[in-house]
């Protein structure tokens, strides 16, 4: 794991981790959450930001990925909250 | 047989896949689709990684009214309304109607089923007993089983979906008018089954995709309907053809893979990585590669491509390029860089997944039951399958 991190102040903040090596630039998060992804320069998915906001978006990001290569973690505990089962 | 037309009996033989050679990537160079259109060919890892991921190529634009031909006779993939061919927001709203459906944790529930068909497939083999057609008994069938499971297909006949398959993927076997006769039974075959899951709705991949696409503004009839085609040939068609061909390698090139391959499940997801990057689908002698059109001037390894043109990405070069990848096929070396095999950017195969695990679960339960399988024939003997966009043995002799 390869993410942009740092972890926030806010209890609720999110952080998105992209594994660089999985990533396949398919762009799926990008168009699913355009504020919170975008594609680097080297085609592959990076946060836009070090701390996100939870929304449908940023879930629907996660759970479009084909390779799994996004995920997204409270900054605090760094528990998953999606892609869940 | 639905297969396609068999060579003339003076046709030369064919060699397998994992034999044929491969270019030596170099910048983008300028050749011409058989239609006569120039397209800029693509080999290096990189940059047939950046053409397929960079949006300022697409497939849409290769279909616009000002589009070059780039078809003597089409087939399914060059279908407009085909999620091959759509980009940006049409892509993704489509493309998110099924998606989910197939991602690693999605498929991977699917494990156990799959191997089970798996044993099934060779409890019949064993009770058939040597020779025995490894195609006809194993290959063909396990990702028909698979893909009609998934779909809720499991009253299609293999003559069926054979026969458009074939055609949906013809190179130069068939006429345009055979393939476009094939493609309206096909597309109606399609079309009922949309109505029908509609109507009464499964646990399927068909009737999960029908109510989506019910709930999105947008999607048309057309498109879900050839998404519903699409799946039914990538489906069975280029899993049929990875593992026949992996099997020509496996078996008739005398190396200790295949006893390591039924050692462990891992050792045969290495194996069954390293086949797919190095085994190609077929001899490519249609199209240079996959084509995409830059929508503007877009650079490229250090060259200018002009707005309008066609790019052919090499993805089996660029699987090759020693740049990237060592020589020859290193069957448990991981891979450091995804191959290209499956694409990348928004059009990178939505089957991956599911055509790794068919591949992994077929070679280990193969080569664990028969330690000892071994092709009966030379593979100077070996009659393909021709004049299609793939190439695999049309039967594999084999003994144990």
């Amino acid at each position: 794991m390869n993410g942009s991190s740092a972890g926030g102040p806010s209890p609720d903040g999110l952080e998105i981790r992209v594994d660089r090596v999985r990533c396949v630039g398919t762009g799926l998060c990008a168009a699913a959450a355009p504020g919170d992804l975008v594609l680097g320069d080297d085609g592959k998915a990076r946060p836009r930001h070090a701390v996100a906001t939870a929304s449908e978006e940023l879930t629907e990001a996660a759970e479009m990925c084909p390779t799994e290569a996004l995920t997204v973690h409270l900054s605090a505990t760094g528990e998953l909250v999606a892609p869940l089962d | 047989m639905t297969t396609a037309r068999p060579a003339a009996p003076d046709t030369p033989a064919l060699v397998p896949l994992h034999c044929l050679r491969h270019a030596e990537p170099g910048p983008p160079r300028l050749a011409a689709l058989s239609t006569g259109t120039p397209v800029w060919v693509v080999t290096r890892h990189a940059d047939v990684r950046q053409v397929l991921a960079d949006p300022r190529m697409n497939r849409a634009s290769l279909f616009a009214p000002d589009a070059p031909a780039i078809t003597l006779v089409p087939n399914l993939l060059d279908d407009p309304q085909a999620l091959l061919n759509l980009d940006g927001e049409e892509h993704q709203r489509l493309r998110r109607t099924v998606q989910r459906a197939f991602t690693p944790r999605a498929i991977a529930r699917w494990r156990p089923w799959v191997a089970s068909v798996v044993e099934g497939l060779l409890d019949g083999l064993e009770e058939a007993g040597p020779p025995a057609d490894v195609v006809g008994a194993f290959s063909r069938p396990l990702p028909v089983a698979v893909i009609s499971r998934l779909m809720g297909l499991d009253g299609l006949h293999y003559e069926r979906l054979g026969r458009w398959s074939d055609h949906a993927l013809s190179a130069t076997a068939y006429t345009a008018e055979e393939i476009r006769q094939a493609m309206q039974e096909f597309g109606q075959f399609g079309g009922q089954v949309v109505a029908e899951r509609r109507k009464e709705p499964g646990d399927d991949l068909v009737s999960s995709l029908v109510e989506a696409a019910d709930r999105t503004e947008g999607v048309t009839e057309a498109q879900l309907v050839s998404l519903v085609c699409g799946l039914v040939v990538a489906g069975h068609e280029t899993t049929m053809t990875s593992l026949g061909n992996a099997l020509v390698h496996l078996l008739s090139e005398g190396t200790d893979g295949w006893a390591r391959i039924a050692e462990s499940e891992a050792n045969a997801a290495a194996a069954a990585e390293q086949l797919l990057r190095a085994v190609p689908l077929g001899d490519q002698e249609t199209t240079p590669g996959l084509l995409r059109r830059a929508v503007e001037d877009v650079e490229i390894g250090g060259v200018l491509i002009p707005a309008g043109s066609v790019v052919a990405a090499d993805a089996r070069t660029a699987n090759h390029d020693p740049a990237v990848y060592p020589d020859g096929i290193p069957l448990f070396e991981p891979l450091d860089t995804p191959s290209l095999t499956f694409g990348a950017g928004p059009h990178h195969c939505l089957g991956a997944w599911l055509a790794r695990m068919e591949l992994e679960l077929a070679l280990h339960g193969l080569a664990r039951r028969f330690p000892a399988l071994r092709l009966v024939d030379p593979v100077e003997a070996i009659e393909w399958r021709r004049g299609l966009l793939t190439r695999s043995p049309l039967r594999l002799a084999v003994a144990w």
